[in-house]
């Protein structure tokens, strides 16, 4: 059965000047952990926003679970638990039950079975403790995990996660990581379609990966086919500290692409070539230069390189 | 100077982003006097009230809350433009530039003064002109003078009181609510709408209040002709009082300024 | 569904108590200031007068209780805070607090929030019109008829449903005004000044006393001051009611018109969650 079906999607704002989402066309099946893999500004959250109703497109359509999301709003609504990025998406003067209970009601639960469904999301979130704490007294990840439990209240068959782990440290992102894969795709079968630009999230997640690139889609695919599309197995990689001038190492015969990473001072370089080997001692000496090395090797594509590879625009 | 000058440019620029907002207190002020003027219609029947002149020393009640609708420009500059200043630059993200710029407070706040005064200087006239228009209400140039004079001396007073408000607004984030209950209050305890004199808590509690000072004396040279050095004792209260609130307004904030320096609160919203 | 949809409105309103009392100073400020506020008319009355009672009122309308008559007034004009602040800025709150998406992204249809602030606004606004009576009658001792009551009643409750149709084209004028307060602000000073709050029609100049006959606070104001007071006024009471819901229709007509057109311009815009 079909989940998400979007056929041509476009949309643009300030007239028509600036093109968020470019036609887009999308299928993702019922139990599937889809991702949409792009750096800011790609379109991802224009994507979500137009699939749980609160943006109207300017072209194309979209059904979830068959359902068209401008003609049968509601129903859509219903169907679809939504986690915006942002830390402001909750009530921060009120207490994690009294948020819950409030949604609870916009969604159609009240009484005895609300208050039944609040505690088990409360117990399955972990959050007993924060129970009646303000959501202001709480750090960035449990109110992530507030919001979380506010869009599963329902129980809806579709998730969209907006960066569900954006801000978070690598401990809670892990927990949330684990806790959408195991929890809600495995073990709820939920179908869950997640934006992310922390491509390591993609990999260790999602089925198929959407690579969203300036509006478009420029690749949609499970993980390991991604990774297939780059020709060679195997990169040369290597570690410095400094700033070296990639130029200097493109122009060596034999050089495919290069993919730098610089993180403060540190600088990683991702070089594609037929022969790794073989262009290993050019490129040291050409490094020499400029760096000092830290370390070197062989290693197998990320999805950031065939991200690179194939839009030719980084991730972060 | 460059501050102050600099300051003053900022804020008359902002202030013209926002065209609707310059439209409104150049016009509502006046308009929100206009119940005013039918209650009393209805009450005493005619343009001159007998009980009125008892308690003021002019039964024409019409130009008595005008004046009071345009001289209290003034106060919602001071609490709005000053108080609210600080509140509004935590807005916009650049409040903790100015706090941890080099300059010092006291030129950002005269600059903010300053630039608050000709505007509400201008509203004032506009408001006036409304008044004379609309009115009828007279005015000879002569008097002009020493309301100014008057004025600038409630101004100083006024400010003291939007500065000690702008301290206090960094320290408990929010402004708009104190601002809208001190409005109500100087209403309710200065003779902005009405002679405080009618009732004696009322009286009794404006007699702290810079407003009321000043409004009589605009109200003895406007309305009962009285020359200027019969007004010394209201000018000399005035005084006492500018001293008193300017020393209260900087006092307040430089040591809630410091305070949230010290607990790290300032970005905050 | 209908449970589901009350449910949620009350939901809505059981929130906005909560996160109000959570600012207390605000809170309590809130019962406090319609007390402050309408001192400086009653005053300004007795200052005019020379007393509470006023031969040139009692001429005009039946009744010289200056007192009672403006305290009566303002009451029911209190009721214009709920559509121009209280209904009217509640959706610019949730753009505040982050959470206008989520809660625009729910199973409800947009009828439901705004019944939710309404109902909260109006609670809100009567306790706070309640203890301003009780304050005022302490101080200055108010009279009116009792037998009134239940008919005033009726008057206000016809008289809101206008109000709430004001409150929702505010409530999604302040979604698209970056200065939305100058859009209330300016609302309720027209509404004010050519509402007979304190004085009856007939010291209106003839313009404004025609416009006057176009406001629903008009015929609140007026026919709670005929039934507790005994105000003489220019209508007969099945006129004013079929008044009220008159403009009752239109504006509510208007506002849902304002409000479906704005969430429209807002969800093809993209600027729902900005402020």
């Amino acid at each position: 059965m079909v989940a998400i079906e979007v056929e041509g999607l476009r949309k643009t704002f300030k007239k028509g000047k600036v093109v968020a989402v470019d036609g887009v066309s999308l299928t993702i099946e019922k139990g599937e952990l889809f991702g949409l893999l792009g750096p800011n500004g790609a379109g991802k959250t224009t994507l979500i926003k137009c699939l749980s109703t609160l943006l109207i497109p300017d072209g194309g359509r979209i059904r979830i679970f068959g359902h068209d999301v401008l003609k049968e709003s509601l129903k859509v609504r219903r169907l679809i638990g939504l986690v915006t990025g942002g830390e402001r998406t909750l009530y921060w003067k009120l207490s994690v039950f009294d948020n819950l209970r409030y949604f609870a009601a916009l969604y159609g639960l009240y009484g005895r079975k609300a208050r039944r469904r609040i505690e088990e999301m409360i117990e399955v979130m972990d959050l007993v403790e924060k129970r009646d704490e303000r959501v202001e007294r709480l750090s960035t990840g449990m109110r992530q995990k507030v919001a979380l439990a506010r869009a599963l209240l329902h129980d809806p068959e579709l998730l969209l996660l907006d960066e569900p782990t954006l801000g978070l440290d690598p401990q809670f992102s892990r927990v949330i990581r684990r806790f959408i894969k195991e929890e809600l795709q495995k073990k709820l079968k939920k179908t869950i379609l997640l934006t992310t630009h922390y491509m390591e999230e993609a990999d260790e997640l999602c089925d198929r990966i959407g690579f969203m690139s300036q509006g478009k889609i420029a690749a949609c695919a499970t993980p390991e086919e991604l990774k297939e599309k780059i020709p060679h197995e195997r990169l040369l990689e290597i570690k410095m500290a400094g700033l070296p001038d990639e130029s200097l190492i493109r122009n060596i015969p034999g050089v495919e692409d290069v993919l730098m990473i610089v993180d403060n001072n540190r600088t990683v370089l991702r070089i594609q070539s037929p022969d790794p080997e073989g262009i290993l001692a050019t490129v040291l000496e050409r490094l020499r230069k400029e760096c000092r090395i830290i370390g070197f090797g062989l290693t197998t594509p990320t999805l950031e390189d065939v991200f690179i590879f194939l839009t030719g625009e980084e991730l972060r | 100077m460059i501050i102050v000058y600099e300051e003053l440019r900022k804020t008359v620029k902002i202030w013209l982003t926002y065209p609707l907002v310059l439209v409104f207190w150049t016009i509502f002020p006046i308009m929100w006097v206009i119940p005013f003027i039918f209650q009393g219609k209805a009450f005493v029947g005619a343009l001159s009230s007998q009980a009125f002149a008892d308690l003021t020393g002019t039964g024409q009640y019409i130009p008595f809350v005008i004046i009071g609708a345009v001289v209290s420009t003034y106060m919602f500059s001071a609490l709005y433009g000053i108080g609210n200043a600080f509140r509004e630059e935590s807005y916009w993200g650049t409040l903790e530039y100015l706090i941890g710029s080099p300059a010092s407070k006291g030129f950002i706040l005269l600059g903010k003064a300053l630039s608050e005064g000709i505007f509400s200087t201008f509203f004032a006239l506009s408001q006036l002109l409304f008044a004379i228009f609309l009115f009828g209400v007279k005015i000879t140039l002569t008097k002009i003078l020493p309301i100014l004079l008057i004025m600038s001396f409630l101004l100083l007073a006024l400010y003291g009181l939007g500065i000690g408000l702008a301290g206090l607004t960094l320290l408990i984030k929010e402004s708009r609510g104190i601002i809208h209950s001190l409005d109500d209050i100087l209403y309710l305890f200065s003779p902005i709408r009405y002679p405080v004199e009618v009732n004696p808590i009322t009286k009794f509690v404006s007699l702290f209040i810079p407003l009321t000072y000043a409004l009589i004396a605009i109200r003895g040279i406007l309305l009962l002709n009285k020359p200027f050095h019969l007004l010394i004792t209201e000018m000399v209260a005035l005084l006492l009082l500018d001293i008193g609130f300017l020393f209260f307004g900087f006092y307040t904030f430089n040591t809630l300024e410091r305070k949230v320096r010290q607990t790290g609160t300032i970005g905050h919203h | 569904m209908i449970r589901h949809y009350l449910t949620a409105i009350n939901a809505e309103n059981i929130k906005e108590w909560k996160i109000e009392m959570s600012y207390l100073p605000d809170f309590i400020r809130s019962f406090i200031e319609p007390i402050v506020y309408v001192l400086p008319f009653v005053l300004y009355g007795i200052a005019l007068v020379g007393g509470r009672n006023s031969p040139n009122l009692a001429r005009l309308v039946g009744s010289g209780d200056i007192i009672t008559y403006v305290v009566l007034g303002y009451i029911v004009m209190g009721f214009l805070n709920t559509a121009c602040w209280g209904m009217g800025w509640s959706l610019r709150k949730e753009q505040w607090y982050g959470t206008i998406e989520t809660i625009f992204a729910a199973p409800v249809p947009r009828w439901v929030y705004i019944a939710g602030m309404a109902t909260h606004s109006t609670l809100h606004q009567g306790g706070m019109i309640g203890i301003q009576v009780i304050v005022i009658h302490l101080l200055f001792r108010i009279f009116f008829h009792t037998s009134g009551i239940l008919p005033s009643l009726l008057l206000i409750g016809l008289m809101l449903i206008a109000l709430y149709g004001m409150g929702m084209m505010v409530a999604a004028l302040a979604l698209i005004f970056k200065e939305g307060w100058i859009v209330s602000e300016i609302l309720h000073s027209i509404i004010s000044v050519v509402t007979p709050i304190a004085y009856p029609l007939s010291v209106l100049p003839v313009f404004l006393r025609e416009i006057a006959k176009f406001m629903p606070t008009t015929y609140g104001v007026l026919g709670i001051r005929h039934f507790l007071m005994g105000e003489r006024v220019f209508f007969t009471i099945p006129e004013a009611v079929f008044k009220l819901l008159l403009f009752g229709f239109v504006w509510v007509g208007f506002g849902i018109t304002i409000f479906l057109l704005i969430d429209r311009k807002v969800r093809r815009d993209g600027t729902l969650g900005h402020y």
